[in-house]
């Protein structure tokens, strides 16, 4: 069985103002993946893509082994797709609702669903209209749940909630993963859940995938490092890819540190004095490198 | 009614707390066998099952476990589950003691470079002896 829920290779969508790609995505499946980004960098393009919505002008997208266009149909029975945009106003009540999507799919699971109405605190006889926007998004996460879906994409899944219903929301996806066959991607501007809830994370900027693997690995990737030059200002020669300066004062420099890059042998080389290396979250993580080679102000 | 039921417990992790999530539950698990809470043998829940009740990603669980197994504190078998080892209580004493020396090295090295002498050294750390009684 292949190892991996998603496999996009070259991805292109052009549209007159944008550009998404080339990009490569791998979600393995029975993880969470964050796909994060600036607004804008093409999260949801690649999502609409992943699904179908929308033709790609290059690249592949395999999705649970399906290609995502010839296998269509199989794809959608086994992938859901949770669209803040969702209308379920037009079925009036939450039982109703239920009723209706529960006929399209086959491996719909009756008990699961009661379950999730009992922890999304949600009632057969709710009037959808009246129901919070928390509320709404936690109908739309179980009509896409009790599908059973082997695959759950979910485009800013915890916008507007609180915490607690967060937490529900992350509590049931960690479930939903449980058996290790199902496979969630989420896409989110909540970094620090994503930091504790994501199991592997994408970085997309300008179209680009800049970052792609392991959350605890990209993480622990970076530094902020503090250092002190001897002589003024100037840091000698050109700064070496890996090395981001933040922040500096006469001869103290703050700069991001990619421990995987040239950046630490040549930092020894250029006699910084005092250097302390210190861990970032992801959200910080995430600042420093959008940040990073936008033009000057 | 109350949807409260009987978990694994350990010590609580946080993003508050010192360190990474995965080292928060290394030494909580470690704190757990050396307090003699987790006796050897003790079937560990699945790393599915322990980031559900933690609420940590999946990789974290298992990041701790790759740890505690690498230091022979737990085993796994397959398909059977993972357990604490035999030694693992001697081993997360080892540990601890390796990490508290480390601490007070650290802390006399602090001490040295704030200029305080060898013998005042003894003195402070007799006081903070004290401070925990």
């Amino acid at each position: 069985m292949n190892p991996n829920a998603i496999e996009i290779r070259g991805l292109v969508k052009r549209y007159s103002a944008f550009t998404l790609g080339p990009v490569d995505l791998t979600v393995p499946r029975g993880a969470i993946y964050g796909l994060i980004g600036p607004n804008g960098a093409g999260k949801t393009t690649a999502i609409d893509m992943i699904f179908g919505l929308g033709r790609n002008d290059a690249g592949t997208i395999r999705v649970l082994g399906f290609d995502h266009r010839a296998d269509e149909v199989a794809l959608k029975r086994q992938a859901a797709y949770v669209n803040p945009d969702l209308n379920l106003q037009i079925w009036s009540r939450v039982g109703k609702a239920i009723r209706f999507v529960r006929g399209f799919f086959p491996g719909w699971d009756d008990a699961y669903c009661t379950e999730l109405m009992h922890a999304f605190h949600l009632e057969a006889q709710d009037r959808i209209a009246t129901l919070s926007f928390g509320a709404k998004t936690k109908l739309s996460l179980l009509l896409a749940l009790s599908r059973r879906p082997d695959l759950l994409i979910l485009d800013e899944p915890t916008t507007g909630l609180d915490a607690v219903s967060k937490q529900q929301v992350f509590s049931e996806l960690l479930k939903a993963v449980a058996n290790g066959e199902r496979t969630v991607l989420i896409s989110s501007h909540s970094l620090t859940d994503i930091e504790r809830f994501a199991d592997h994370i994408g970085l997309i900027k300008n179209g680009s995938m800049l970052l792609e693997g392991r959350t605890d690995e990209i993480v622990d990737r970076f530094r902020v490092a503090e250092f002190f030059t001897r002589n003024g200002a100037a840091l000698p020669g050109p700064v070496p890819a890996g090395l981001t300066i933040l922040k500096w004062d006469e001869n103290r420099w703050q700069a991001l540190l990619d421990q995987h890059s040239d950046a630490p042998a040549w930092l020894e080389t250029q006699d910084a004095q005092n250097l302390t290396l210190t861990r970032l979250t992801l959200e910080d993580l995430f600042v420093a490198l959008v940040k990073e080679k936008e033009p000057a102000a | 009614m109350t949807s409260a039921h009987k978990h694994f417990l350990i010590g609580p992790i946080s993003a508050a707390a010192e360190g990474a999530l995965y080292q928060q539950i290394v030494d909580r698990i470690k704190r757990e066998i050396a307090e003699g809470r987790l006796s050897p043998g003790t079937a560990l829940p699945s790393f599915r099952q322990l980031a559900e009740v933690l609420l940590v990603s999946v990789i974290t669980v298992k990041r701790a476990y790759e740890e505690l197994e690498r230091e022979g504190i737990i085993f796994r078998r397959q398909g059977l589950g993972t357990f604490v080892a035999e030694r693992g209580h001697d081993r997360s004493r080892e540990t601890k003691l390796a990490a508290a020396r480390n601490l007070l090295r650290e802390g006399f090295r602090e001490a040295a470079e704030a200029g305080l002498p060898p013998h005042e050294l003894a003195e402070l750390a007799r006081e903070i002896l004290k401070e925990k009684k």
